[in-house]
């Protein structure tokens, strides 16, 4: 499902540039579930941007859900993010002056979904989230649970068959990181996709199947 | 994502800058409050000097005589009259029928002994406010006409009201017939309801003495009209009956009996662009005919350069209040830098965060358009009373408000819409092309 060969990426040019993978090879299996720790700086997001269609692919090969990501480009790049690929954000990435249905429905309606089966669709994300009751708050009346918890709604509406999450606690407090970690991976058993997940979280990495460590531009298996 | 969805988004975006949203919105507005403001009174006052040009009737009316055309006459605006020639139905039917002829209203003017006031002692108490000073008769002309038509007719109404049609006891009076009765024409309200006794002669048998058909009518009204010679304007009626009491007597050298059915016509053309080849129909067809079509093309081409200067002041106002659409956008895409990454990140072509930026662009446009456009309105209608009002008082005609140009109105908040949305290009390019990475703050 996730399939990354020999990926370099460097930021800037010349005697200046910083190189952050340098070769990096990673394989996770469909419905798999895989943590990528790392020290800040170390380059976890840049590749789970790699992975998304985010970042451009500058060396060696990635294919996501089937698809090799660097030969992507505009439309069919933003196809991709759309139907393939769920992004849970350490910020939420929520739109501020939309309820929580709305922005479930945002990402609905990017992917073309009617009007009419769109908050239908909505609202039951919102009510697998737990959040059935929350649906017409704004962003700014959520908690910070609540708010990854809107988010990863978000991400599973179009039903990925990948789902990256970028720190995806790194916002909540501890009871509310357990809460929101056991709710990913019950939706990730329950839909099969594979989930990638950066963090600097040691007992949330202890939760999946594959560890994976990078460091120095390159990824060691824990 | 579909434009409804890009509106959604865009309304919700302005709302939540609301104060920022109002201040762009406003100045669209403004703007297009200017231009249309300074627009209506240009155009409103266009029609109003042109229609002055035809003396209060359309700037496109024709005056026709009873005679052949002098060719001195054919490159003049003047009319200059040949021989006498009658003018009939057929002469009529013929002008009627020349192309871009909108109408032809016959005229028939009669001579009369007018006599103000009859059987009222001047200066008593009891009589008439219109005949409280002493009046001469006097030898005058009425000049008839179809008055179904006045809008076809120089003719401006200063007080009371024209005759009614096909009436045989109705007059309207200029204002020199006010200043024979010793009234103030700057009160014309004076002189109405008072009688005129009018007799029209018949030469009797012999050729040296007449007979009056006597009648009395009421002055309803006061008016300023270029019709023909005379003080007193009257249905065609009257005086077809005073022309058949004419030719049923006798002529001599200087009563000459009234052979013409009507004595000249108001021939209205399509546009000012036809004046000139009707007139020339017209003197195809035997007739001498004028119309200042000369002087309206020359005071158009100046008002027109008026226009241009006003509408480019108003302009460059909407052009200051689109700019402010495109730096309160700019700003916005700076603000949502975020969110347009997350966009992206879920899916989002370019064309779609383009979408949303344009929506806006266009919402403010169309807002700040429909209220620059009553406002401008308003102000443009509330000038137009000020100088009505004015006018008025000074005996003139007023302004017809409903010349405001109705494409104007209808037109200004298409064109705002449409600047603001081109307004709105750059930003929604910037915040389009701008890299899902780095807006993500990656």
């Amino acid at each position: 499902m996730v399939s990354v060969k020999g990926l370099t990426h460097r930021y800037g040019e010349g005697p200046a540039a910083l190189s952050v993978l340098c070769g990096v090879d990673m394989e996770v299996e469909p419905g798999g579930y895989a943590a990528v720790t790392g020290v800040s700086g170390a380059g976890k997001s840049t590749l789970l941007a790699i992975l998304g269609g985010l970042e451009q692919v500058q060396g060696g090969s990635v294919v996501v859900a089937g698809e090799d990501v660097a030969r992507l480009q505009g439309r069919e790049l933003a196809r991709f993010r759309r139907e393939r690929i769920g992004f849970v954000f350490q910020d939420f990435g929520l739109l501020t002056m939309l309820t929580a249905r709305e922005n479930v429905e945002v990402a609905l309606a990017l992917a073309g979904v009617p009007r009419r089966d769109r908050r239908a669709n909505a609202d039951r994300l919102l009510v697998e989230v737990g959040l059935a009751d929350r649906a017409t708050h704004r962003p700014a009346r959520l908690s910070g649970g609540e708010l990854q918890r809107v988010a990863m709604a978000r991400a599973l509406a179009n039903h990925p068959q990948v789902v990256l999450a970028d720190e995806p606690t790194g916002n909540l407090d501890e009871g509310s990181a357990g809460r929101v970690m056991d709710l990913l991976e019950r939706l990730r058993q329950e839909r099969g996709c594979t989930l990638v997940v950066v963090t600097h979280n040691p007992e949330l990495a202890a939760r999946a199947e594959r560890r994976l460590r990078l460091s120095r531009g390159r990824l060691a298996g824990l | 994502m579909s434009w409804d969805d890009a509106a959604l988004l865009a309304l919700r975006s302005l709302g939540r800058r609301g104060a920022r949203s109002l201040l762009a919105g406003l100045g669209v507005a403004l703007g297009t409050t200017l231009l249309v403001a300074l627009l209506s009174i240009a155009g409103t006052a266009d029609s109003r000097i042109v229609s002055q040009l035809g003396h209060g009737g359309p700037a496109t009316a024709i005056h026709v005589d009873d005679a052949l055309p002098d060719p001195a006459g054919y490159n003049s605006d003047n009319l200059q009259s040949g021989p006498h020639r009658d003018l009939d139905d057929a002469a009529l039917m013929a002008i009627r029928r020349a192309p871009h002829v909108t109408s032809v209203v016959p005229v028939l003017s009669s001579e009369a002994l007018v006599v103000p006031c009859p059987g009222v002692t001047g200066g008593s108490p009891s009589a008439p406010p219109g005949c409280r000073q002493p009046a001469q008769e006097y030898f005058g002309a009425l000049v008839g006409t179809d008055l179904t038509r006045s809008h076809d007719l120089p003719i401006t109404v200063l007080a009371g009201r024209l005759p009614a049609p096909g009436s045989l006891t109705e007059v309207a009076v200029t204002q020199s017939y006010i200043e024979r009765v010793h009234l103030d024409v700057t009160h014309p309200a004076a002189v109405l309801g008072s009688p005129v006794e009018l007799a029209t002669p018949q030469l009797l048998p012999g050729g040296n003495r007449f007979r009056g058909r006597w009648y009395r009518v009421a002055v309803v009204g006061v008016v300023a009209q270029t019709v023909d010679d005379g003080d007193l304007l009257v249905p065609i009626q009257q005086t077809q009956l005073a022309r058949q009491w004419a030719l049923a007597g006798g002529e001599n050298q200087s009563f000459r009996r009234p052979t013409s059915p009507y004595s000249g016509l108001v021939v209205v053309a399509d546009t000012l662009a036809d004046v000139h080849a009707v007139r020339q129909e017209i003197f195809a067809i035997g007739y001498a005919n004028g119309a200042p079509e000369h002087l309206v093309a020359s005071v158009q081409k100046y008002l027109h350069v008026v226009d241009i200067v006003l509408g480019g002041i108003g302009s460059v106002a909407l052009a200051i209040a689109v700019l402010g659409v495109t730096n309160t956008l700019l700003a916005a895409v700076r603000e949502r830098w975020r969110e347009i990454g997350v966009l992206k990140a879920l899916g989002a072509a370019d064309g779609d965060v383009a979408r949303w930026f344009l929506v806006e662009a266009g919402l403010l446009g169309v807002s700040g358009g429909l209220v620059g456009t009553a406002v401008g309105t308003a102000v443009a209608a509330s000038v137009a009373v000020i100088v009505n009002h004015y006018l008025v008082d000074q005996g003139l005609q007023g302004i017809d408000l409903g010349g405001l140009p109705v494409g104007l109105l209808f037109g200004a908040p298409v064109v705002a819409a449409l600047l603001a949305v081109g307004a709105g290009v750059m930003p929604a390019l910037r915040a389009a092309r701008l890299p899902v990475r780095e807006a993500l703050g990656g």
